[in-house]
């Protein structure tokens, strides 16, 4: 079993996924700062996934500053530090990109979207 | 860095029939490759010449460097090999199995070997032909990982499994994984289960190696495409771009398969090329891939 919440589905990015799974629990609070977490053997078991793609998943939780490797101890979830850098907006702004084109298509204006926005927001 | 599995020019034939034809790959060391391709396309074949139990009718491969028809002990100690049908003595127990096989394995850890047993809720005391064939070749994996090879070859391992047996026999594969340069070669139908482990696809139809790259990359270049036309009837799609396949069409809306996707630009050329009024893209799983694929070669074919 692993330490936070995670679904995938096929057809979509296995990598992409958990990350974005893992960043989820670290918002949530189902991992908090200083737990352990899993290595690329028990991660790979634990979702059925490649061992290259687990490591991969721990290279970019690494890279962000949302995991930390400490040595002798493992991998723990990292202090969170909301501020934002140019790299989170970069994957943020991607995301907006979607939304906006899905929203238009659909035909719903800015304000039901912002609507929606600060209703999941809280 | 020495490929793990390379042929090159492989070629076997049966009588007349060319099973494998001019056959070049590689499998990195490293890597979980996964040999796809539709019933009787060659991976079988493929397979048993690289593990020398057929001889190439000409061109040749290796493993670890070593030419297949000279595998030796030494190499023999590293592989791992299950495949589909594979021939387990009826009479042995499956405790009388592992004995028989651990002397041949210098690298043989019995510690794996006693969690891979609990892991699969085998028991030793049971005689191999009283078992299903689920349960047989969860015994032929273990004699096949309890020595820590780092290569593994699967052929078919999945096939004709319940997906409980399935997931097992994919959790003792992985019980391997984060081993320096574990290399799998895989060939198998289950292509939901393989999405998820797999690294390098290699496509085989009639022999040949049709598509080999990452899934990585292929996952990144497939989209389906549906695109709802400005005109009520829209005139049937010509080859609009060699990238498209598998054309479609039903009233207005038009479904085809980029092979080559690039945000945007993709949405816009076929916005461009059918004045459509929408234009929708989804991601592919690996098996819609396959399915793709082998419709679009047989589209081809005369």
């Amino acid at each position: 079993m692993l330490p936070f919440s995670v679904t995938i589905r096929v057809g979509r990015s296995l990598h992409d996924q958990v990350v974005f799974a893992v960043t989820k629990a670290i918002i949530t609070g189902q991992l908090q700062p200083g737990d352990a977490f899993p290595s690329v053997r028990s991660l790979s078991q634990e979702l059925r996934i490649n061992p290259n793609t687990a490591q991969k998943i721990l290279a970019t939780l690494t890279e962000r500053r949302l995991l930390e490797a400490r040595p002798g101890v493992g991998t723990t979830v990292a202090a969170w530090r909301p501020a934002s850098t140019p790299g989170r907006r970069g994957v943020l702004a991607d995301h907006v990109e979607r939304l906006v084109v899905e929203s238009k298509r659909l035909g719903i204006d800015l304000g039901d979207v912002l609507d929606a926005i600060r209703k999941e927001w809280k | 860095m020495e490929p793990a599995l390379a042929t090159r020019n492989l070629t076997c034939r049966y009588g007349r029939t060319e099973a494998v034809a001019d056959l070049t790959l590689t499998v990195e060391a490293g890597t979980l490759f996964a040999l796809l391709g539709p019933n009787g396309a060659g991976k079988t074949t493929t397979i048993r010449t690289v593990m020398n139990v057929l001889r190439p009718s000409s061109g040749r491969a290796s493993v670890f460097g070593v030419e297949s028809t000279r595998l030796g002990p030494s190499e023999l100690q590293r592989i791992g090999y299950v495949s589909e049908n594979q021939k387990l003595p009826a009479w042995m127990t499956v405790g009388e199995l592992l004995a028989y096989c651990r002397p041949f394995y210098p690298s043989w850890d019995d510690a794996l070997c006693r969690k891979l047993l609990t892991d699969f809720d085998l028991r030793t005391g049971d005689r191999i032909g009283r078992l299903s064939r689920g349960m047989r070749v969860k015994a032929a994996l273990v004699s096949s990982l309890a020595y820590r090879p780092r290569l593994l070859v699967l052929d078919e391992p999945f096939s004709g499994l319940d997906p409980v047996v399935r997931d097992d026999l994919v959790r003792g594969v992985l019980e391997l994984a984060g081993e320096e340069r574990w290399t799998v070669l895989l060939s198998s139908h289950d292509l939901d289960e393989v999405e998820r482990l797999v690294d390098v696809v290699g496509f085989i139809d009639a022999g040949r190696l049709v598509l080999g790259e990452s899934f990585a990359n292929l996952h990144a270049r497939f989209r389906r495409v549906e695109v709802t036309a400005g005109d009520a009837h829209p005139a049937t799609p010509a080859v609009v771009s060699a990238d498209w396949i598998g054309m479609r069409q039903a009233g207005r809306v038009i479904q085809f398969v980029e092979t080559r996707y690039v945000p945007r630009e993709t949405v816009v050329r076929a916005t461009e090329a059918f004045r459509a009024n929408q234009v929708d893209v989804f991601p592919m799983t690996l098996r819609e891939i396959f399915v793709a694929i082998v419709r679009d070669r047989r589209e081809a074919r005369p």
